[in-house]
């Protein structure tokens, strides 16, 4: 993972892509107004021994940008430690193909901190390990237990798949969404602490 | 031919057409379009809504887009999937669902 300072320094500012963003800044917005920071994380970032870049790529359309972006925004602010450049994936493929998900999705948002001379951290992609794995767990209960899902194989395509099995799938994501979001807050930044703490101890250098 | 005579002239023959599919039975094909609405895919699915629309105008019974995530793009035909991102990678060549939807106006 080469980045170069010149390099770092063409990506906008935090404030500069919101005021950028076509779509979707109030909901980046209020996701930001909302989140509740506990003590010992604030002071965890404001304690970093040397100040970091963060690469971001992302783009405004991306569900996951739209609820985690806003997190690091929000630390980048309260401890003024994270020096924050974005990048829009879709005009960078030279930056997002040096980031992809297991080698191969270019899943977003990515999130790469770099020491003061440019050395590579680590990253972050898309979403906490955990919610993945919840959503996987939600979605196996619901095939198992609603009756709209009988005879449907998981992993049936939306495209074919009868109208109250859909309806059903949808407002399931949703009351999932809704119900984890604070889990999903939680869990961004104890894995960003973990990836931070654990290269900075000298493990992932 | 005037313009509102052309369109009368061609709904007139549409309607002729949804009285004789009901009376043979056969209903005009209905595509739906899954697409993953956090990844950007909308000009994807708008340009091939839009070419299922200029290339069969009214010998379609619906277009359905339905937004979801993942990064899915399924198509499919009266129930029958006909295009699938995970399965067969990717986004569809027009051409390939203009040809699927060709095989059922004629069966």
């Amino acid at each position: 993972m080469i980045i170069t300072r010149e390099r770092f320094n063409q990506g906008m500012t935090y404030d500069d892509y919101k005021a950028q963003m076509s779509r979707n800044r109030d909901r980046l917005e209020e996701n930001e107004r909302t989140l509740e920071l506990a003590p010992e994380d604030v002071r965890f970032f404001a304690e970093l021994a040397e100040p970091l870049h963060v690469l971001v790529i992302t783009e405004d359309w991306c569900g996951d940008a739209i609820a985690n972006l806003p997190i690091l925004g929000r630390l980048a602010a309260v401890s003024g430690r994270l020096d924050i450049r974005i990048f829009l994936r879709d005009q960078n493929p030279d930056l997002m193909d040096q980031y992809l998900n297991q080698g191969v999705h270019r899943s977003i948002p990515v999130f790469a901190f770099f020491d003061t001379h440019f050395q590579p951290i680590g990253h972050w992609i898309e979403r906490p390990a955990l919610i993945s794995e919840m959503q996987g767990k939600m979605l196996a209960d619901l095939y198992r237990t609603d009756p709209a899902f009988a005879g449907i194989a998981p992993g049936t395509s939306l495209a074919v798949m009868p109208e109250a099995a859909r309806g059903r799938l949808m407002q399931a994501f949703a009351a999932f969404r809704a119900e984890t979001r604070s889990i999903a807050d939680r869990e961004v930044i104890r894995e960003l602490r973990e990836l931070l703490a654990r290269s900075l101890a000298g493990e992932e250098r | 031919m005037s313009c509102a005579n052309y369109w009368r002239a061609a709904l007139q023959e549409r309607k002729g057409n949804w009285h004789m599919e009901m009376e043979s039975g056969a209903r005009p094909p209905r595509v739906s379009i899954v697409y993953c609405a956090a990844c950007g895919y909308e000009p994807q699915t708008i340009e091939l809504a839009s070419a299922l629309m200029h290339t069969f105008t009214y010998d379609l019974g619906a277009i359905e887009l339905i937004p979801w995530q993942d990064g899915a793009f399924d198509v499919a035909i009266d129930g029958e999937l006909v295009h699938s991102m995970y399965r067969d990678g990717g986004f569809p060549a027009h051409d390939t669902i203009i040809q699927a939807v060709r095989q059922r106006l004629v069966r």
